[in-house]
């Protein structure tokens, strides 16, 4: 989520283009840092789709040509920090926090595996052997599956259409060469952003930042042109059957991208619809099959797209039905009243419940509580410094505030009116096919 | 520091009053010695509000947001036999909105009403802007205090159950973690299941339902719990003013519960999935904070992320992409599990390597720089757990429950810090004792493991 204020921070960019962000949050002695790079499945190609992935796990856990792997992760616990590192479809970003008096280390350890990465061929070939086993864990979670499934069917033929975890032949087949290539090219100051959030002066880490990072070169990186993902021309639905004793349902719809006018309507749209106590498809959906048992709606802003995603537990028989409902539902969105403004009378009026000012409420709730988490934040800031290509998008908590509910129908007419989704729904195996 | 992995105390023989108790030893008297410093920038702070029930109260500036949750002592520990799911059930009816107007005010303010129910207590969760804080306690304190426990009601309350026991179905580590309670708690108490079994679910009816809420449901049971960004003399009199019909009472007896091996030491849950969850249990002593201490070293230095003694199952022998332990702290006692994910055929290869990594902190002396780098880890991970209002709420609601105070969490670090090497090397020899672990796999049965993907219908529409 962006951020909902400028509050107690600097920015700057180091003459190589590192941009970054120092965040000053006193209440607890701790210190997050998160490094991100323009660099996720996007970038990949059929060839080359799970090397980001890949990458990342070296990166993380394979040591650098100063210190081996081992030798990372025994400075890392012996100075008490988590650390981690996480791929998508636009960004790959490391992370790392810790107490704040351990600064120096955070800042010099992610420097040397970030821009000392040391590739031998055994090295990726004992990571690749973790990475088959991430793909088999995800493919044992429901929700985890269903939610990188439904986003493949939702952009066919676009990057975003790939797995960002990848391909297992691909990753199978990764060598030094084809992963050195990818790290090259992408790893570097110019293609980075940092975000630094904690119990420090932002005064004093400015200059060890600068002392830091500052030598490292600039490459004149360029990012290679996406286009922006088209509208779905043609919905799809898919079922898939595991050891699972309910049904999972997943829905994707085209949405705004990251940079769209048309975000602030649909952070509030998909609120009002799938999210808090009661939300309206929620209810709706409840009325119609006594089985459904949860229903969230989330939105994904990407930079070249982005996607609204329906999620339904229920009765594994009901969701044919319940996908039929959510479909009609999300169809006539762009009718529904959602402001007590909407109706017409003063009785009309009082019986009518709020979304818009519910949906306000909880993003304004959301962003508060994001605020207590500091590698949330460090990781929102890094996000938004990446993603971001208005030159002046002001704060998100403003844009949020001007959006009436005209505008929430007219997001819901563009997004949700035609119809074409893709569906994953995960059932449970028949026991004649055991 | 995950919510459910801590709890506590031998001393507490026979746990009679609930937390009345615990409320008693948790208070500090003047013969004492002063509480180390909390880890936070402001102390937690207990008292006893008007209504006669205790808090604590902490002040957080950090973000315009109140959480309050009502701690209710009891938890799994208090179902009766044959009842599982109970305790749950109770906690959730507290929450069951009877007025659409009510419901709409939270839902238009996005208040969140949430419930929590682990070993020894189940608790209510507020979370709201602060700028709604008396609307949402007025509206919740009124359910709350006053639940409509219709059967209509009760009824609903048990579906939800058994479609969350289906949620945790299908997650491994907590398949794991219930099978490994059940078996060492003979399935009673803290081993009932949580959510229930079909059986137990469908024997539950209106009349245990309000009688369980009766009896935990009373003053000398009940603590609140605050994160606030408001001062103490704000938010005192709208808690008070809400929560005025909590009855007094006497608490029942909960017997001691403590866990004992099982005569099958090898459980086995058949899982048509990619992967097989191997595990091994271990029963840590809780005679106090020294005891909870070493626990947690031992569960620090076996999980917690790159570096750990599990994490080579990972990095080296490449058999997992999951690796961790996790300690759940009752009363009586620690249960530890370390466990990994691994491929579904090498279930028996991963079961041997567990095993010798357990053996080997067992037999082999932790060094000294590990014992440094553990304390280092337990206390940024106290601190990291606890960073967010509700998190931090929850964690220090466990202390209190265990009967370490609002200062437990201080208690705690300051124990971890004083404990030695030669103290955790005599204390990693007995508790991992491989002649006392239970043992347990999630996953395919041995004879039914073939390579095969899952199966897969398309429909183009």
């Amino acid at each position: 989520m962006p951020l909902s204020g400028a509050g107690p921070g600097r920015s700057f960019v180091l003459d190589n283009g590192l941009q970054v962000f120092l965040y000053e949050k006193h209440d607890l002695p701790l210190v997050h840092i998160v490094i991100g790079f323009n660099v996720g499945s996007k970038d990949e190609s059929e060839a080359t789709n799970g090397l980001v992935h890949l990458l990342e796990h070296c990166i993380l856990f394979r040591g650098s040509t100063t210190r081996t792997g081992a030798q990372v992760t025994t400075d890392i616990r012996r100075h008490g920090a988590y650390f981690n590192g996480h791929t998508g479809q636009d960004l790959a970003v490391f992370e790392i926090s810790l107490p704040s008096a351990e600064i120096e280390f955070a800042l010099c350890n992610q420097r040397d595996i970030l821009f000392n990465l040391a590739l031998s061929q055994a090295d990726i070939d004992a990571e690749k052997r973790v990475i088959l086993e991430e793909y088999s864990q995800m493919e044992d979670d429901p929700e985890r599956s269903a939610t990188s499934l439904v986003l493949q069917g939702l952009f066919p033929g676009h990057p975003y259409g790939r797995s960002v975890m990848g391909r297992r032949e691909v990753v199978e087949a990764a060598t030094s060469r084809s992963l050195g290539d990818f790290y090259r090219k992408y790893v570097v100051a110019d293609n980075g952003a940092m975000a630094v959030v904690g119990d420090f002066a932002a005064s004093d880490i400015e200059v060890r930042i600068r002392d830091i990072f500052g030598a490292l070169p600039k490459t004149g990186f360029e990012p290679e042109a996406v286009p922006m993902a088209p509208p779905l021309k043609k919905s799809s639905s898919q079922r898939l059957e595991r050891d699972v004793r309910e049904g999972y349902l997943y829905i994707a719809f085209t949405a705004p991208d990251y940079n769209s006018p048309d975000q602030y309507a649909m952070s509030l749209l998909v609120e009002a619809l799938g999210r808090g106590v009661n939300p309206m498809l929620g209810g709706y959906l409840h009325s119609q099959r006594d089985s459904v048992q949860s229903v969230t709606m989330s939105y994904l802003p990407f930079r070249f797209g982005g996607a609204a995603v329906l999620s339904v537990r229920a009765d594994p028989r009901d969701l044919p039905a319940v996908e039929r409902a959510a479909e009609d539902f999300l169809k006539r969105a762009g009718n529904q009243n959602y402001s007590k403004k909407d109706v017409l009378g003063p009785e009309a009026e009082m019986a009518a419940f709020d979304y818009l000012e519910m949906a306000k409420n909880q993003i304004r709730f959301a962003s508060a509580q994001a605020e207590e988490s500091g590698l949330q934040l460090a990781g929102s800031l890094v996000r938004h410094m990446l993603l971001n290509a208005r030159p002046d998008p002001g704060r998100y908590l403003d844009g949020i505030e001007k959006v009436d509910s005209s505008a929430l129908r007219k997001a819901a007419g563009r997004y949700f009116g035609k119809g074409e989704y893709a569906a994953i729904s995960i059932v449970p195996i028949k026991e004649k096919d055991r | 520091m995950k919510p459910r992995t801590n709890r506590a105390g031998k001393w507490a023989v026979l746990i009679a009053g609930g937390l009345a108790l615990l409320l008693a030893t948790a208070r500090p008297s003047a013969a004492q010695s002063p509480p180390p410093p909390a880890p936070w920038k402001n102390i937690p702070v207990r008292a006893t509000l008007g209504n006669g029930i205790p808090w604590i109260y902490q002040k957080d500036a950090i973000s315009p947001t109140t959480v309050v949750g009502l701690f209710i002592g009891g938890g799994k520990s208090a179902v009766p036999a044959g009842l599982d799911g109970l305790a749950a059930i109770s906690t959730r009816i507290l929450l069951e909105i009877p007025d659409e107007g009510k419901v709409q005010d939270l839902m238009a303010q996005a208040t969140r009403l949430s419930y929590v129910c682990y070993e020894d207590y189940s608790a209510v969760i507020v979370e709201c802007l602060t700028e709604h804080l008396d609307e949402a306690l007025r509206v919740a304190a009124k359910i709350i205090q006053d639940p409509l426990l219709s059967g209509l009601r009760v009824g609903r309350a048990k579906d939800l159950m058994k479609a969350y026991a289906k949620m945790d179905d299908v997650d491994p580590v907590a398949t794991g973690h219930n099978a490994i309670l059940g078996a060492l708690f003979g399935g009673r108490g803290y081993g009932s299941a949580l959510y229930g079994t079909e059986a137990t679910v469908a024997a539950i009816d209106r009349k245990d339902v309000s009688g369980f809420v009766k009896r935990a449901m009373i003053k000398p049971n009940v603590f609140f719990g605050l994160q606030t960004d408001l001062e103490a003399a704000a938010v005192r009199p709208l808690i008070e003013k809400a929560f005025d019909a909590i009855p007094d009472g006497t608490p029942a007896a909960v017997d001691r519960q403590d866990p004992a091996l099982p005569e099958n030491r090898d459980l086995a849950i058949d899982k048509d999935t990619k992967q097989t969850y191997v595990g091994r249990a271990h029963i840590l002593p809780r005679a106090g904070l020294p005891d909870m201490a070493k626990g947690t070293l031992l569960e620090t230095l076996l999980g917690n992320g790159p570096g750990s003694r599990l994490w080579a199952l990972r990095a080296d022998e490449r058999l997992a992409y999951e690796v961790d332990a996790e300690l759940t702290w009752t009363k009586s006692a620690g249960i530890l599990i370390a466990f990994l994910k691994t491929d579904r055929t090498r279930g028996a290869e991963a079961a041997a390597a567990l095993d010798r990594t357990l053996d080997g902190l067992r037999t082999g002396s932790v060094t000294e720089d590990e014992l440094k780098a553990s304390r280092e880890m337990v206390r940024s991970g106290i601190l990291r757990s606890t960073e967010p209002k509700a998190q931090r709420l929850r964690t220090i609601g466990l202390y209190q429950v265990l009967g370490l105070g609002p200062e437990g969490v201080a208690g705690l670090l300051a124990a971890v810090d004083a404990v030695g090497l030669e103290d955790l090397n005599a204390f990693l020899k007995e508790a991992l004792d491989p002649a006392r672990a239970l043992r347990i796999k999630v996953g395919p049965p041995a004879g039914e493991i073939v390579k095969e993907e899952p199966h897969v219908r398309s429909v183009r529409r």
